[in-house]
């Protein structure tokens, strides 16, 4: 069964400019799925609308046009869903000091969505049911962990804890938006390996939502990469590595710095400037290297190259 | 530098930030500093751009810069210095930016106190030729920073640390917050000022693949002390110390696939606290009862240092 479909997504941000109103499209038609247990990278820049992606599937934004399903059911259209789906879609978010209330202890603030779930039949169960997760995180003596505030806990610990009260409500499908991006190198692989070892135990789909790409490849078993609201590639993650098609993505690649060895860049022109007016032909044509005439008339859509790579491009194609 | 310890004095005790550590930095190098936050590697910044706090103080050793010792050289002299032949690009260039003033006015300053003699033309000029480097649009230099994103207003801080064609540049997390094609971008135009203009630049940051990327040499700190130090082909692709190891394991390579990823144990130690032994032997997992007895001594052999008793272990 698929976790999550999508198909024909948009969002449209409205701004007013001199009297003039504009949209920004942060998300531009965007349709694919998610299998589960299936992990998908979203790979793309700062402003190519991955996190408002994160947002619209995990519902907590309202999209212009198209339809999300989860498990085969309608959830788009509305915000307010049934209390259960609420609980099997679940959103892990960037800065973990953000996502805790500095004014409860962590014990509270993962006490309470099990309260609200009604997960468990009392306070206490409730309880040993945490400290179990926490000393499956590692941070034990739970009891010793769940009194303290957030501030006491180093970044690492927080947001093993925010994974923690999204893993401990059992949920179907996970959005991770950026979620370790902020921690320290040594840190961060524990918490990956942490989210990862949680995911497959209780077959959890998830949603990754990164700019780094070794990181991406590292996580998921397939990558999306956007640009300017657009999906301009989909593949397995080894593939997208080894055999990049789409030129963002050869560039993508070709600029992520790597240890082991030296490569060519592929040079690029400008910068991304979000779009106001609705392109006539490919969004990365201006800056495309490879560009042909065509490029600038037609907008690509999405072609199956092989089997389960798809790309948009004029040129690949 | 050499020997140099800084430390800030709080309230509950004396923080030691940085604890001697001493390396060269020589012309046309491009040093990498990483350690994971906390480690001293910005206070060691600040502490060559003489910018420390006023509760950090220099406990002992020396900081030479162009050969002269900078603790000794008067303020005034230092200032006239700063941002002309040597600047830094800060972590949080939303702070650093004024609000108030437009982009184009706030360069055009440092322009103006540090090279009066320029035409207004030759000012533009260079102004434009910054923004072309860091690849920004040329009306950002009428735009107020509340405009600007934050990636903007962090290229915009590298091209204001570049206008006065320093010889030496301090990119503290400079480029950690901004998109891999950007950074990859900036990343090549340092490399062109190292090579075309003899630029001298330390990189801080705790992204490995950066420094691969465009130092040479590159020194490895935790806690305050400098754990690795030396080539960057040494440290990266031999290294010595088993917390280089570590961090480097920690380091997923897309190149790599199926290649396992391996945090770090443990936190930092709690700097306020004074210890035995070496800072990382708790965290260590080459670490016999010496580590938590003795503090390794520096072992330096033709320019390559590491601090640490199991070399022999840790390298096989």
């Amino acid at each position: 069964m698929k976790t999550i479909e999508v198909k024909n997504l948009k969002k449209y941000f409205p701004l007013r400019k001199l009297g003039k109103r504009y949209y920004i499209r942060a998300v531009d038609d965007v349709s694919f799925s998610i299998e589960e247990g299936e992990i998908v990278g979203i790979l793309g820049e700062s402003g190519c609308g991955k996190s408002t992606l994160g947002f619209l599937i995990s519902r907590l934004e309202r999209e212009t046009e198209g339809d999300v399903f989860f498990r085969n059911q309608k959830i788009s259209g509305t915000l307010r869903l049934p209390k259960d789906t609420r609980r099997r879609i679940q959103l892990i978010l960037q800065n973990p000091y953000d996502s805790f209330d500095p004014r409860f202890t962590v014990g509270e603030s993962l006490l309470i969505p099990l309260r609200i779930h009604k997960i468990g039949s009392h306070d206490l169960e409730r309880k040993r049911k945490i400290y179990e997760y926490m000393e499956m995180a590692g941070l034990s003596p739970a009891t010793n962990y769940y009194e303290r505030y957030p501030h006491e806990l180093s970044g690492g610990q927080v947001q093993r804890l925010s994974i923690l009260r999204a893993m401990l409500l059992k949920p179907d499908f996970l959005v991770a938006d950026e979620c370790v991006s902020m921690l320290d190198v040594s840190v961060r692989a524990d918490v990956i390996n942490f989210l990862l070892n949680f995911a497959s135990l209780s077959k959890t789909s998830m949603m990754f939502i990164t700019h780094d790409i070794s990181l991406g490849s590292f996580v998921s078993n397939r990558i999306i990469v956007m640009y300017l609201g657009k999906v301009v590639e989909i593949a397995k993650a080894k593939e997208i590595v080894k055999n990049p098609l789409h030129p963002y993505t050869r560039i993508l690649l070709s600029y992520s710095p790597v240890l082991f060895e030296k490569r060519k860049k592929i040079p690029i022109k400008g910068y991304v400037q979000p779009l106001l007016e609705k392109p006539k032909g490919c969004r990365f044509f201006q800056r495309c290297p490879f560009s042909q005439k065509e490029c600038s008339e037609i907008d690509p859509k999405l072609v199956e190259i092989e089997k389960g790579h798809l790309v948009a491009c004029h040129v690949v194609s | 530098m050499d020997k140099l310890s800084i430390r800030y004095k709080l309230k509950e005790g004396e923080v030691q930030a940085v604890e001697n550590v001493s390396f060269e930095v020589n012309e046309r190098d491009v040093v990498g500093i990483v350690g994971e936050s906390g480690s001293g590697k910005s206070t060691l910044a600040y502490g060559i751009m003489k910018l420390l706090p006023s509760n950090a103080y220099f406990k002992n050793g020396r900081i030479y810069l162009f050969g002269k010792d900078i603790l000794k050289i008067p303020l005034e002299e230092i200032r006239k210095n700063r941002w002309k032949k040597y600047s830094m690009v800060f972590q949080k260039s939303m702070n650093a930016l004024s609000p108030v003033h437009r982009i184009g006015d706030q360069i055009k300053e440092a322009l103006t106190i540090h090279q009066p003699y320029l035409s207004q033309d030759e000012m533009k000029k260079r102004m434009e030729r910054a923004m072309r480097m860091v690849n920004l649009p040329l009306r950002v230099l009428k735009a107020y920073p509340h405009e600007l994103s934050g990636g903007m207003m962090q290229r915009t801080m590298i091209a204001l640390s570049l206008i006065n064609d320093p010889k030496f540049v301090i990119f503290d997390e400079a480029t950690t917050a901004l998109d891999v094609v950007t950074q990859g971008q900036i990343l090549d135009e340092v490399k062109k000022l190292v090579e075309n203009l003899g630029l001298t630049a330390i990189f801080i940051t705790h992204d490995i693949g950066v420094i691969a990327e465009i130092c040479n040499k590159v020194a490895v700190m935790y806690a305050g002390k400098l754990m690795e130090f030396g080539s960057l082909k040494e440290v990266i692709y031999h290294p010595l110390h088993p917390y280089t190891k570590a961090l480097l394991k920690s380091h997923p390579d897309f190149l790599k696939p199926g290649e396992e990823i391996k945090g770090i144990r443990g936190a930092l130690p709690d700097p306020l606290k004074s210890f035995r032994g070496c800072v990382f032997a708790p965290r260590c997992e080459f670490a016999s009862e010496m580590c938590f007895e003795r503090e390794p001594e520096e072992i330096s052999v033709e320019g390559r240092k590491v601090s640490c008793f199991n070399l022999s272990e840790v390298s096989k």
